[in-house]
């Protein structure tokens, strides 16, 4: 049920845009809960790297004084990984093209963090 | 060695975080989080990145102290915070129901790691799991090739059991150091 409430929050993030190549919704302890991925990647390492990633991430924005942490946004020459706080229990993790257009993303992004969040 | 770096692996639950929080008095980094899968039957939260703490040493040296995350999909961290790092404390619960193959396990997942630097392996929950015994542990060890590696039982909450584990693997590493 959750679950369903989650790949369909996932369908409609990865048709907002092209540019958005995947995204999966996980436990903050680094547990795959729902997924739209590529095949080949291994779902169990994208969601232990973006738990290890949000929780360092959330504990550097505390030390610095930037309060409870919303977003981490990872850079390659090949594109982004944007790792967005999803609720107490969840992350959002998105793949995106390297030209992409970040704004909308991040507008998109946040719009379906806030819907996980009310699903949970 | 003015600056220096040792990392604690084992299983999930076996007191890694407990242990590095006993050595650096309490004064450490965590990075825990609930626990949604299995990790939830003994506790409520795990950690995800690793722990982190650091002590002075004697002479003015800083030993950085890392903790692991226990569950294999972390991994990736595994190899990122061995690098560089002087040795490895493997911790084993004996409460859990094959430690043996824990200690096959992790050492088999550090072996390049820990044929180049130092193994030192402490054993958990001896005082309500007595068995296996300590001469278990080395004969398994003796079996993967590690026939000298120093094995203790220890609680991870007592410093200086914890300390003691420390000294073992820093004396394994440059024994002119010991005393």
């Amino acid at each position: 049920m959750r679950q369903e409430a989650f790949t369909s929050v996932l369908d409609e993030l990865n048709g907002s845009s092209a540019d958005i190549e995947a995204s999966a919704v996980i436990s903050t302890d680094g547990l795959m809960m729902a997924s739209l991925l590529p095949v080949g990647l291994d779902e169990d390492r994208v969601g232990a790297m973006s738990a290890a990633m949000l929780s360092l991430g959330g504990r550097i924005a505390k030390e610095l004084s930037r309060g409870d942490l919303e977003q981490v946004l990872v850079k390659g020459e090949a594109g982004y990984v944007l790792m967005t706080s999803a609720g107490q229990d969840a992350v959002l993790s998105v793949i995106a093209k390297p030209q992409a257009r970040l704004g909308l993303i991040l507008l998109d992004v946040k719009r379906a963090a806030e819907a996980i969040k009310n699903a949970l | 060695m003015d600056q220096c770096k040792l990392i604690f692996a084992g299983p999930v639950g076996v007191g890694k975080t407990t242990a590095v929080a006993a050595l650096c008095h309490g004064r450490l980094l965590t990075t825990e989080e609930d626990a949604s899968d299995v990790t939830r039957l003994h506790k409520d939260t795990t950690t995800v990145a690793f722990d982190y703490g650091v002590i002075d040493l004697d002479g003015g040296d800083r030993l950085h102290v890392y903790g692991l995350p226990g569950q294999k999909r972390f991994d990736f961290m595994w190899e990122i915070l061995a690098k560089d790092s002087l040795g490895l404390i493997l911790l084993l619960d004996n409460s859990r129901s094959s430690p043996c193959a824990d200690l096959k396990f992790y050492v088999d997942a550090f072996r390049g790691f820990i044929e180049q630097t130092g193994l030192v392996v402490g054993v958990t929950r001896t005082d309500s799991h007595p068995l296996p015994v300590l001469d278990t542990y080395r004969a398994s060890l003796a079996a993967l090739g590690f026939k000298s590696c120093p094995v203790f039982e220890v609680d991870p909450r007592m410093r200086e059991n914890v300390v003691m584990m420390v000294q073992a693997l820093l004396y394994q590493l440059a024994p002119e150091l010991a005393g």
